[in-house]
């Protein structure tokens, strides 16, 4: 369970993101949805205790993140903008990695690192270092170092970004999986069908700050549109001529 | 601090930088064998073309021979070899055609005859490296001999004791021992220790901090329930461990080629036992927490890899700067120096090879001093990623 209460940070003269506040419950996927440079990464890197927000708090499972990110950064698994894997190291060995700085126990990180394996398709290159990885192959090693230790909040920045279809849905299946075993999922995105697709909440961010949020059904209806695409660029302030 | 983490990250960092073939090539064996090769090599060329030099025939190129027969018969008597002269003499020392020309002046014979001063010129450039100088002495000192003996003759005519010009008597006592004329050569020495040294943790402390922010892996590492501190001193300690490394191969490398020195050609001696062995590790050991700190410094405000390089490459002339100083200025050196990173060092390798018993204190003061320092550039080091600035690459 993550909650975030109107965190603010400017760099220099520009604010990235001004004031904004989102809840995302266990047992949900959470979006927050917003088109390139809308605050996001900034955002999200607030959240999982990166940067300090200039302003306001995020707290992650009871823990203020600002007042005691180590405890707070154990209880999350986040996959960040930068996948940034070692690929003068095999698959396996990345995940160990992980899982060693996270305070796991050798034994425990085999049992789940073979669990992951199973879950996310892994099998043919897990052994192999990472150098000349396919993005989709990319993404399933760094999502399993990620959650590694299997953490209660799983906070992912656009995770599908450049996938192929069928890696795109292997990631969709496990976070559905996540979900049904009660975890708490933040993700942020600007694709709107990957949202559609997988989100049960969704808030909106556009210009460093929060302009709605509610469920997909939710905001159809108050802007009146037919699918979420419509709905978000009407909510952000309709097409800009340029 | 968080011990396991810290054991995690060093050895992950060594593990890593162990597969990347060109760390391992440029701090072992550029690091290690190049500055030990380098300098068999130059000592034993130099000495070499010096001992030829002093053994071949001299040959002196003399302008006006038929004015100075009588020194023309001496010179000739002492096996030198004199050619013919034509041209300018200035042009011949310029071109470097000839090391030293001899010019006899017009009125040499007549002012010989009435017992004045005769005038010969010597051609030369004092500034010229090698064995010029070899030459320019040999002439100069035959020179010398003949005026000698042509005074005492003339005295000894007019019947008066040629002892009456010899005023003083000079006896020279040369207080060089064998190792400290060896450690004029060898002064190079402490110099390329320390290069290898500061060479082979470069690649590290780059590839950690700057590599690691290009590579875009820094987020996803600092996201790990472990304090940035104890990240950064994980790999501020693989750093450190492949500049020992370095430093320890170096030493070996030394040890190794020592039976290609020259030696005994020149009557040195250069005893390289393991208590010295020893004394220089101990000594060189703290400067690489100073060289993998600094470097760590410096990579942590580059945006990428190349960029870091350009930086870090510059800190390798801080290790120059002591051994170029006690290379050209003769130092009194006092117990403060010794506290002083880099130059303490090169006071206690120089002292090693010039076979002197290096006083504990002396000790004391070159590994506190270095390791003070150090530390407090770890702890900077270290403190650096507590930046925000510091994380991102873009």
């Amino acid at each position: 369970m993550i909650s975030v209460e109107n965190i603010s940070k400017s760099f220099g003269k520009v604010t990235a993101v001004d004031n904004v506040s989102l809840e995302a419950p266990d047992g949900k996927i959470t979006a927050l949805l917003g088109a390139n440079g809308a605050g996001k990464t900034t955002s999200m890197r607030m959240i999982y205790a990166l940067i300090k927000p200039e302003d306001g708090q995020v707290i992650v499972d009871g823990i203020n993140t600002h007042e005691d990110p180590v405890a707070a950064r154990a209880r999350m698994g986040v996959l960040p903008d930068a996948r940034g894997l070692y690929k003068r190291l095999t698959a396996r060995e990345n995940i160990v990695y992980f899982g060693r700085l996270q305070g796991m126990a050798d034994s425990k990180i085999k049992d789940r690192c073979e669990e992951l394996v199973d879950r996310l398709g892994m099998g043919s290159f897990i052994d192999r270092k990472t150098e000349g990885f396919s993005q989709g192959q990319r993404v399933k090693v760094a999502i399993a170092r990620a959650l590694i230790h299997d953490p209660q909040n799983i906070l992912l920045d656009e995770p599908t970004n450049g996938l192929d279809v069928m890696s795109t849905r292997a990631i969709r299946r496990f976070l559905k999986e996540q979900r049904a075993l009660g975890k708490c999922i933040l993700f942020s995105s600007h694709v709107m069908q990957e949202v559609s697709a997988v989100c049960d909440e969704i808030t909106i961010i556009d210009g460093g700050k929060i302009v709605a949020s509610g469920s997909e059904m939710q905001l159809r209806e108050k802007t009146g549109s037919e699918n979420l695409e419509d709905a978000f660029v009407s909510l952000v302030g309709g097409e800009k001529l340029s | 601090m968080n011990f396991r983490a810290f054991k995690t990250v060093f050895f992950k960092e060594v593990l890593e930088n162990a597969r990347d073939k060109r760390t391992v090539m440029s701090s072992i064996v550029m690091g290690a064998l190049f500055g030990p090769i380098l300098l068999v090599i130059i000592i034993n060329t130099t000495i070499n073309m010096q001992q030829d030099k002093a053994e071949q025939a001299l040959e002196v190129p003399v302008i006006n021979q038929t004015g100075a027969n009588h020194l023309m018969q001496f010179l000739t008597a002492q096996d030198v070899d004199i050619v013919d002269f034509e041209g300018s003499p200035e042009e011949a020392i310029k071109n470097k055609e000839h090391d030293v020309v001899l010019a006899i002046s017009d009125n040499f014979s007549q002012r010989f005859n009435q017992g004045q001063p005769a005038k010969v010129k010597l051609y030369h450039d004092a500034s010229a490296k090698g064995t010029a100088k070899v030459s320019v002495n040999r002439l100069r000192s035959l020179l010398n001999a003949y005026e000698r003996s042509i005074g005492t003759q003339r005295l000894q005519l007019r019947g008066i004791s040629p002892n009456l010009i010899n005023v003083i008597m000079i006896e020279e006592h040369d207080q060089a021992t064998k190792e400290s004329r060896g450690s004029m050569l060898l002064a190079a020495l402490p110099y390329f220790l320390i290069m290898g040294l500061f060479m082979g943790s470069m690649y590290l402390a780059i590839d950690t901090t700057a590599g690691e922010k290009e590579r875009k892996s820094l987020e996803p590492l600092f996201l790990n329930p472990v304090k940035r501190d104890t990240i950064l001193a994980g790999k501020l300690a693989a750093t450190v461990a492949f500049g020992l490394l370095t430093l320890v191969l170096t030493i070996v490398a030394f040890k190794l080629t020592l039976p290609w020195y020259p030696f005994e050609k020149l009557g040195m001696r250069f005893n390289m036992d393991l208590q010295v062995i020893l004394i220089m590790f101990l000594v060189l050991a703290p400067l690489a927490l100073l060289a993998g700190a600094i470097q760590t410094i410096i990579a942590a405000f580059a945006q990428s890899y190349r960029e870091a390089q350009t930086y870090v490459g510059f800190v390798l002339i801080v290790p120059m700067i002591p051994s170029m100083l006690l290379m050209f200025m003769p130092i009194k050196e006092s117990l403060w120096m010794m506290a002083v990173p880099v130059l303490g060092q090169n006071l206690v390798v120089n002292e090693l090879m010039r076979g002197e018993m290096v006083a504990w204190d002396a000790i004391a003061m070159a590994v506190g001093g270095t390791l003070i320092v150090g530390l407090a550039l770890a702890w900077i080091a270290v403190k650096l990623y507590n930046r925000e600035k510091m994380l991102f690459a873009d």
